[in-house]
């Protein structure tokens, strides 16, 4: 039971990743790989400053800055010097290796016995008086456990919301629709060139605060923590649309968060039957390939009537 | 209100693909005119409309909209005075988003966009009754993406897009090129209704002899890059397509003549 609190833990953390995948990927279509150094970036800054003393929020706050200013040098490198996405995002995720290592000055950051959001939730069960453990499905559940699972679904279920409302203001409409049509957002007098910046940064903020959240609830920060996080977020974005669908704004939102949850759902139960955790990122990557490529083929099959099915 | 001065525009300068698409070309439109511009393919119309619009910067000359002088600004600041309907209907909306958020971002043309509702206000009876206006059903289909409509559709929603906040100057290129002629018959006839309703400065290049002799009060001619006729006033509204016609074919002759002359010119003296 604990395996599977963890995992929907782990889950409700990653979907702050995914939902940050979405914002570059689907909104924008922009495939971008700071993503891998972001992650490791927020972990690093909020590991830093939690050790140092201060207080979780204010380290998590802190990350989030840091991931949104790596993804605005993305932005930037992309609209005003004109290079090609992929390889801006990669350029930043490279640098930020370094950047990283100096922030935490060693390559690993424990976080035992410091002050994080799980030694908050822990605290706030304590003060529930519900005792050690409850039953649940016929099993005795850590009220530690669960509490840290409630804090971090509440928190992901906030900040979902937060972007849904976003993406409807004026604001957040004009950078859906620069993802959709440069040249119509241009006509209507909003630099395309600032909305794709200003989208990395939101995109990379979450995802940085991803890392932190992920840090504190594993103990740790590791600079290699970011590898293959772009294509799990693409992983639980994909499984969203699929479960989901792709309806309205809202679907997309939740279909992140759930897809997430699942997907990680998924990985634990085929660990827990005997997966080597070695080939976990290469079956991710043939998940995905597959999820990319199975709407086209299978139109294929159906003939060319099915043809016209395939969405952005 | 719009003053072209002397605009010159060659693209892959100094390279085999060299075009000069702009040759000096001035003009002067008042408040208030609807300019018709024609000429045949390669002759500069939508080059000089996309200059205007800033989609590129001029190489020699400068351009004023509204007393602003807009030659150095990019595309998207120009966008606060110019409104736009291109040739291809698909190019003035976004796909994925709903007929009233695409009718949203163009009530916030040129303004700044900040985390206010983007249909919040009166927007939204004031979509149903101007896209009512159009009398094509679309009222019924406001959450609708925009990407599910014909392409009539789009180009006449485009048309509500540009105009909704009333601009100094509206471009229209070729906007009806692309549409089948029922289409572009209904469309042509909302782009005068609204251009004469809201008096607004226009700018329209067409290759419909048609559209050109019955839309407008002024025709601009060009050809590789120049202004070669300009008719306003009594002798715009007597023209008729063969007028139009006969003077392209005089322009294709004198073309003719040139290099055969120039052909002649070589076999005498070299």
């Amino acid at each position: 039971m604990s395996l599977v609190l963890g995992a929907l833990t782990i889950g409700c953390i990653l979907a702050l990743l995914a939902l940050g995948v979405f914002v570059s990927f689907r909104i924008f279509a922009f495939p971008d790989l700071t993503a891998e150094g972001t992650v490791t970036l927020g972990a690093a800054v909020s590991a830093s400053l939690i050790v140092h003393g201060f207080d979780p929020a204010t380290a998590t706050a802190m990350a989030v800055l840091a991931g949104a200013a790596a993804g605005m040098v993305t932005g930037i490198l992309h609209t005003r010097f004109k290079i090609n996405g992929l390889l801006a995002g990669i350029l930043v995720m490279t640098a930020l290796y370094s950047v990283n290592l100096h922030i935490m000055g060693r390559s690993n950051i424990p976080l035992m016995g410091s002050a994080t959001f799980t030694t908050w939730a822990g605290k706030l069960a304590a003060a529930g008086h519900l005792g050690e453990t409850v039953r649940l499905l016929g099993r005795d559940v850590a009220v530690v456990d669960l509490t840290v699972l409630g804090v971090a679904l509440l928190f992901v279920v906030l900040v979902a919301i937060a972007l849904h409302a976003f993406f409807r203001t004026h604001l957040g409409t004009a950078m859906r629709a620069t993802g959709d049509n440069p040249q119509m957002i241009r006509a209507l007098g909003a630099s395309d060139d600032n909305m794709i910046t200003a989208g990395l940064a939101l995109s990379n903020g979450l995802v940085a605060m991803a890392g932190a959240l992920l840090a504190q609830y594993q103990g740790f920060a590791d600079v290699q923590m970011g590898i293959g996080m772009l294509v799990w977020g693409l992983a639980s974005v994909i499984i969203g649309e699929a479960l989901i669908g792709t309806g309205k704004l809202g679907h997309l939102f939740a279909g992140a968060v759930f897809g997430s949850v699942i997907f990680r759902l998924l990985v634990a139960v085929a660990l827990r039957w005997g997966l080597d955790p070695n080939d976990l990122k290469f079956i991710t990557a043939a998940f995905v390939f597959l999820a990319l490529v199975s709407p086209g083929l299978l139109a294929k099959l159906r003939g060319p009537a099915g043809a016209e099915n395939v969405n952005a | 209100m719009l003053e072209i001065s002397n605009v010159r525009k060659t693209f892959n300068a100094g390279t085999a693909n060299e075009v000069r698409s702009l040759q000096g070309i001035s003009l002067a439109i008042e408040e208030g005119s609807f300019v018709v511009v024609i000429g045949s393919n390669g002759s500069g119309k939508s080059t000089l409309l996309n200059a205007v619009a800033g989609a590129f910067t001029v190489d020699e000359g400068s351009l004023s909209v509204d007393g602003h002088d807009v030659t150095r600004w990019p595309e998207y600041k120009r966008a606060s005075l110019i409104g736009r309907v291109f040739q291809n209907p698909f190019s003035g909306s976004a796909p994925h988003l709903s007929i009233a958020e695409n009718l949203a971002l163009a009530s916030r043309r040129g303004k700044t966009r900040g985390l206010g509702w983007a249909q919040g206000g009166d927007l939204r009876p004031r979509m149903l009754e101007t896209v009512k206006g159009l009398g094509m059903g679309l009222e019924m289909r406001l959450d609708n993406a925009i990407g599910s409509l014909s392409g009539g559709q789009r180009q006449a929603l485009t048309l509500l897009m540009a105009t909704w906040l009333k601009p100094k100057v509206l471009l229209l290129d070729e906007h009806t090129a692309a549409l089948d002629p029922r289409s572009a018959e209904q469309i042509i006839r909302i782009t005068n209704s609204i251009v004469a309703r809201d008096g607004l400065t226009t700018m329209m290049v067409t290759h419909s002899m048609q559209q050109a002799v019955t839309y407008g009060d002024r025709l601009v001619m060009l050809h590789r890059g120049k202004v070669i006729q300009d008719f306003s006033g009594s002798e715009k509204s007597r023209l008729r397509p063969e007028d139009l016609l006969a003077r392209f074919e005089e322009v294709r002759r004198a073309d003719l003549l040139d290099s055969t002359a120039a052909q002649l010119l070589r076999r005498r003296y070299i």
